[in-house]
């Protein structure tokens, strides 16, 4: 099968087999930055956002996501331009092994953009379909408080000066 | 490997044709078919396209759309009740992402032993709507009873009575990730310090749900500061049995126990 999708903003057109995963097309289409977990919509390595809402790329057939808009990591930030949630994951340390790293990145863009401020329990909850084996958690969610606190700035920031 | 067949129809006349097409299945989240061998599916109807997505709320019903999403149904209840029975059972079903893609009418069609769903569309007196070779409203303890509705079928859409109850939901898990051992959904109706009406379902049981009719019974009229929890616990006689069960007389104990409990968590809602 082939088919036309959207992913980070440019169309691409991918051929694959009828019966599979979106975590695999991605991941033979070079981005590889979406992870190969579980493959049971456990560990949310593979997360994506798929027409902007988080979702785990292993429970997708490719098939049921064509002309859809996805969204991996990269999408939102890269090395030269990283995004604000990215640095706040590295400032506060909740980076180890970095398997999970994109999946939990995602889920917090997620969440952001529909919660701007959001309570220690809607973070916990955001982030319940993601797992990360070395961190406990405490660093992540300290991350998620950071990302929130400068973008809500640079928000308010923007707001105080008339820019939209 | 076999190829599958996918199909993309765009109206719901199309989509009923092709349901009826030998080894044609539905697909709307795809995550209960990921758990099936696909070796005798021919096909799959991919139904995004398809107007199933919208939830009508009026003052009588609500009606929720086979392709909605867990996550569709607790964000749109949310706005207007976000104490429904429905947003509590599901809030805590599966994980985010996962609820991004578990469909109502896939949860209902494939009903596991593990659904937070069912419970509370059976309490609710849910009517599931069918299109294809069994078009129609049926009610939705009849749709579970019946395989043959489900054969050739779709489910488009499943309403419910938009009543005030005052409602419970308890999963037995371990882990928050778990699918639960069986859960119970508690609704409850009180009027002058008494009981007026209940609906206490138990899924998970060794015939799929129970209903716990001596324990409705010990309820009803009664007034709220006599009920016991140990009356009811008594009255808690659920038969569990598959590979996840070890001890069925414990599991039947501790869903006496949570009962009890979540019929205070009921009255306090």
């Amino acid at each position: 099968m082939n088919g036309k999708f959207v992913v980070n903003g440019k169309q691409y057109q991918f051929n694959f087999n009828s019966d599979e995963r979106l975590l695999f097309t991605l991941r033979n289409h070079g981005f590889k930055e979406v992870k190969n977990g579980c493959l049971e919509g456990e560990c949310g390595a593979c997360l994506i956002l798929l027409n902007g809402k988080p979702v785990n790329s292993c429970q997708v057939f490719t098939a049921s996501a064509i002309g859809k808009d996805i969204k991996t990591v990269k999408g939102i930030g890269n090395l030269h331009e990283p995004h604000v949630i990215q640095e706040a994951f590295v400032e506060a340390g909740a980076v180890q092994c970095g398997y999970c790293t994109p999946g939990m990145i995602l889920a917090t863009y997620a969440l952001l953009q529909n919660k701007p401020k959001p309570s220690e329990s809607e973070i916990k909850n955001a982030l319940d379909g993601n797992l990360c084996r070395c961190t406990g958690y405490v660093k992540i969610i300290e991350a998620v408080k950071l990302a929130a606190e400068r973008l809500n700035g640079v928000k308010e920031n923007k707001a105080l000066y008339g820019e939209k | 490997m076999k190829e599958l067949n996918w199909y993309y129809p765009e109206t719901l006349a199309d989509t009923a044709k092709l349901v009826q097409q030998k080894n044609v299945f539905p697909h709307g989240g795809g995550t209960g078919l990921l758990l099936r061998k696909l070796s005798a599916v021919d096909g799959l109807i991919e139904l995004s396209q398809l107007p199933l997505q919208r939830i009508k709320i009026t003052g009588d019903f609500i009606e929720i759309g086979g392709i909605c999403t867990y996550g569709d149904v607790i964000s749109e209840l949310m706005k207007t009740d976000p104490e429904h029975i429905l947003v509590k059972c599901l809030h805590h079903s599966a994980n985010t992402p996962l609820r991004n893609r578990i469909t109502i009418g896939g949860s209902i069609a494939m009903f596991p032993p593990w659904s937070d769903l069912m419970g509370a569309l059976i309490a609710l007196d849910a009517e599931v709507k069918l299109l294809g070779k069994n078009s129609g409203d049926f009610p939705i303890s009849e749709y579970i009873k019946d395989k043959n509705l489900h054969s050739e079928s779709l489910i488009t859409s499943v309403k419910i009575q938009n009543l005030p109850w005052r409602s419970a939901h308890y999963r037995e898990i371990r882990t928050k990730s778990d699918m639960p051992i069986f859960n119970h959904t508690v609704l409850l109706k009180t009027a002058d310090g008494r009981i007026d009406d209940s609906r206490l379902i138990t899924v998970g049981t060794a015939s799929k749900f129970t209903r716990l009719s001596e324990v409705e019974e010990y309820l009803m009229n009664r007034r709220i500061e006599t009920i016991n929890p140990s009356e009811i616990e008594k009255r808690v006689r659920l038969k569990f049995s598959g590979s996840r069960i070890d001890d069925p007389e414990y599991v039947n104990l501790k869903a006496g126990i949570e009962l009890g409990r979540l019929i205070q968590k009921a009255l306090r809602s």
